[in-house]
């Protein structure tokens, strides 16, 4: 058995189309002070960093060596750093190294940082689709709206769900934006308004579509001995991994289904100890770039059915007075800093846990899911968290 | 106390000038086949897979959708770092450790698609350094000159490393450079950025590394010469050149005290039979033994003038002729793993250090050269 870990501090920062009004270490200092403040720790209190971003949307290579010193002065500290990057999903590997750091024995308080400026892209699509095998299938303009445009088509087709679902989908995450301060988008919107914005990408309409954002993130991960001092209810990771599907967009046959997803959710849900997801998690934040994942992702997380995903939404199972709340922040569907958006996810999912979220709250939550997805749809990762340790 | 982790499983390819043949990933596709052939495991014994690489050196965004598929990472718990494969390593050896898996493979990849010198300079802040044409070697350039200031270092005693170093790799059919070179040469080698000289600085190569690990129980199953890792760290410095004391290496000596305290190391020299380190430049080995506590500061050239680093020396440093005779950027610093993990294993054929039992391997993660740059350390043990 793995040492117990616990998440102690978590904080996202303000996100916009493009953070003018600091730098890049800035926007990352942003991020580190306020989860050291949160935790009641100084920088000297860290043992260890795992920092997650994409390059290639930065204009920066390698952005960590830059914005090292806000890592709680981690470069004249010396201390060990390590980056992660793996597309979408690169912010959810992040807390996964981050947590391996402390349950391998070898440190005891560990930030996770996550950043992306998006606003410093001129086309993130563009970026996106060299991420494409070259030379069948970079050609076809191949990205992540088009690729996401697939899983909705065929979804429609195989299982009926409607453009009126999807609008459904934008609603509700919207709503909950508006009660987010570090939300992107925050404005209201109805589901005939989301029905008249212009298509992007057939069925996928501008509102189905997550903004480019500029944003950073700070997790701190602890052992349980530093975690119960540090914090008085600590958010315990019960369950962690990830998983990765073939490259090949073509190779992959049925874009309505996430099996990877499935698969990843039943060796994570085994850890914890979870049967019924639906009845045992009291919310989860999910990697809902685009409305029909979210959908796709109710189905394969095991919430509902194959195909009845669309279902849960028309009930108002996921909205913040459901049974299940999906996304009380507004998802990445209305904040998307890329490399960040996973860290964001557990960074949520640890603040309903530790009942620190304000605003977007679910009263007395036990259990929380965070999720994100990444590369040509391949990757996924998944972390569960817990008020009580395992 | 952590659980023991061992290397079970070495691939390496030939390390060459271009591969036009070759995308980069298939340079992991080979060492991953090599390293599992030589664990004798097959794809289905994987628990977990981590790769590493810089998108922007391969030329693509999320470079791992393609990595992680050919070292057989598909449908496993798989990662990937953005660093040098050492760091791979460092995060392999983590999950093993906190027992969740019990067998792993690491891999690298270099490729000279793009100029790792021109990229390099992306790394530098679009503000005050990356205009003023900042890189990767410039800064090694300016690491070097403050080096060769603050004790008076001869150029002759910089260009003793490459010969020793040539003279390596000579006996090495995997190096890129395999051709020794004579002192007057190393001299009268065009300038590239004072003080360095061509053959004070790296080739740039391409090829693949791969190494499978495993935990204690496992290891012994699947090997009967498992190589333990005793002792690890890591640790990143300072990225404004401008603010530290850039003759030393403070980053790599931080590492290396933790990986010995881990190891129970106390006399470098003496408790170590050969060490592999990352010898970015010529003047980065005469650093590298400072900070390693090999040799007091200032007087790491005596080292290579008594001979003391040459095979046959009392402490052999880079047997295998080290990164001056093949550089795969990306991949260079967890072959210095392989490497002394083979000397371990007493397969390391004309280079072999004779009844090697105890190695240290240092791998650099440096996508901007001094800046911010981070060092590996490990301590190897043979059965």
């Amino acid at each position: 058995m793995p040492r117990r870990v616990a998440i102690v501090a978590a904080a996202p920062t303000r996100t916009s189309s493009h953070r003018t009004d600091v730098t890049y270490p800035e926007l990352v200092y942003e991020a580190v002070s306020a989860a050291l403040e949160q935790a009641g720790l100084q920088a000297a209190d860290i043992d260890a960093v795992t920092y997650g971003s994409m390059d290639p949307f930065d204009g920066v290579f390698a952005p960590e060596r830059w914005n090292v010193e806000a890592c709680a002065g981690a470069g004249a500290a010396h201390r060990p750093l390590m980056k992660i990057t793996t597309g979408g999903t690169t912010g959810g590997s992040t807390a996964l190294a981050g947590y391996y750091h402390v349950a391998s024995g070898l440190f005891d308080v560990v930030l996770a940082v996550a950043s992306q400026r998006v606003g410093e892209t001129l086309e993130a699509q563009l970026v996106l689709n060299t991420a494409i095998e070259p030379i069948y299938e970079r050609w076809l303009g191949a990205g992540a709206i088009t690729i996401a445009a697939l899983q909705a088509v065929r979804h429609f087709w195989r299982y009926g769900t409607t453009e009126e679902d999807l609008a459904l989908i934008s609603v509700k995450n919207y709503e909950n934006a508006r009660r987010n301060p570090n939300a992107h988008l925050m404005r209201m919107l109805t589901a005939q308004d989301a029905l008249n914005t212009r298509l992007v990408s057939w069925p996928l309409r501008l509102s189905d579509c997550c903004p480019s954002s500029d944003g950073a993130c700070a997790i701190i991960f602890a052992s349980e001995e530093r975690a119960r001092q540090i914090a008085e209810r600590p958010a315990w990771v019960i369950g962690a991994g990830q998983i990765t599907d073939n490259y090949w967009v073509g190779d992959r046959v049925w874009y309505e289904d996430w099996d990877s997803l499935s698969m990843l959710a039943r060796r994570v849900y085994r850890q914890a100890k979870i049967q019924d997801p639906l009845a045992e998690l009291d919310v989860a934040e999910l990697y809902n770039a685009f409305t029909i994942q979210e959908i796709i992702e109710y189905e394969a997380l095991g919430f509902c059915e194959k195909g009845k995903g669309a279902e849960l939404i028309r009930r108002g199972v996921t909205t913040m007075q459901g049974q299940l709340p999906v996304c009380p922040s507004g998802g990445v569907l209305c904040t998307n800093p890329i490399g960040a958006s996973g860290l964001i996810r557990v960074a949520e999912a640890a603040l309903q846990v530790m009942g620190k979220a304000d605003d977007r709250q679910v009263p007395g939550v036990k259990k929380a899911l965070a999720h994100s997805w990444g590369a040509a749809i391949g990757f996924h990762t998944l972390m569960l968290l817990s008020s009580e340790a395992p | 106390m952590t659980a023991r982790v061992a290397i079970v499983g070495i691939g390496q390819t030939a390390l060459t000038t271009a591969a036009d043949d070759r995308q980069y990933h298939e340079h992991d596709f080979e060492a991953a086949r090599l390293a599992l052939a030589d664990a004798g495991l097959d794809r289905g014994d994987l628990d977990t897979v981590i790769c590493s690489g810089w998108d922007a050196v391969d030329g693509r965004t999320i470079s791992d959708m393609h990595t992680a598929m050919s070292a057989g990472g598909y449908l496993k718990d798989s990662s990937h770092v953005g660093e040098d494969g050492i760091m791979a390593l460092a995060y392999a050896y983590m999950r093993l450790t906190a027992g969740l898996f019990d067998v792993a493979l690491v891999s690298a990849h270099g490729h000279a698609e793009s100029s790792f010198e021109t990229v390099s300079n992306v790394v530098f802040d679009p503000l005050f350094t990356r205009p003023l044409g900042q890189s990767h070697l410039v800064s090694l350039a300016l690491q070097a000159n403050a080096y060769l200031q603050r004790y008076g270092l001869s150029e002759e005693q910089a260009s003793a490393v490459v010969v020793k170093n040539r003279d390596n790799g000579a006996g090495n059919p995997r190096a890129h450079l395999q051709q020794s070179v004579g002192m007057e040469e190393v001299l009268a080698s065009d300038p590239v950025c004072y003080p360095l000289r061509a053959l004070h600085c790296p080739p740039q190569s391409v090829g693949g590394v791969a190494i499978v690990f495993a935990s204690e129980d496992a290891a012994r199953r699947i090997s009967d010469k498992p190589v333990w890792i005793s002792g690890i760290s890591w640790a990143i410095d300072s990225y404004d050149l401008g603010s530290k004391e850039i003759s030393r290496l403070g980053s790599l000596a931080t590492a290396a005290g933790k990986a010995y305290r881990m190891a129970g190391i106390s006399d470098p020299v003496k408790d170590l039979d050969l060490a592999e380190v990352h010898d970015i430049t010529a003047f980065h080995e005469l650093m590298a033994y400072e900070a390693l506590g090999m040799a007091p500061e200032g007087g790491a050239a005596r080292l290579v003038e008594d001979g003391a680093t040459a095979l046959g020396g009392a402490l052999p440093v880079n047997p295998s002729g080290g990164v001056l005779c093949a550089n795969p950027y990306g991949a260079a610093g967890l072959i210095r793993a392989a490497e002394a993990a083979q000397q371990l294993r007493g397969d390391a054929g004309q280079r072999q250090v004779p009844g090697a039992r105890r190695a240290l391997a240092h791998g650099m993660s440096a996508p901007s050269g001094a800046a911010a740059r981070t060092d590996c350390v490990l301590i190897l043990e043979g059965g």
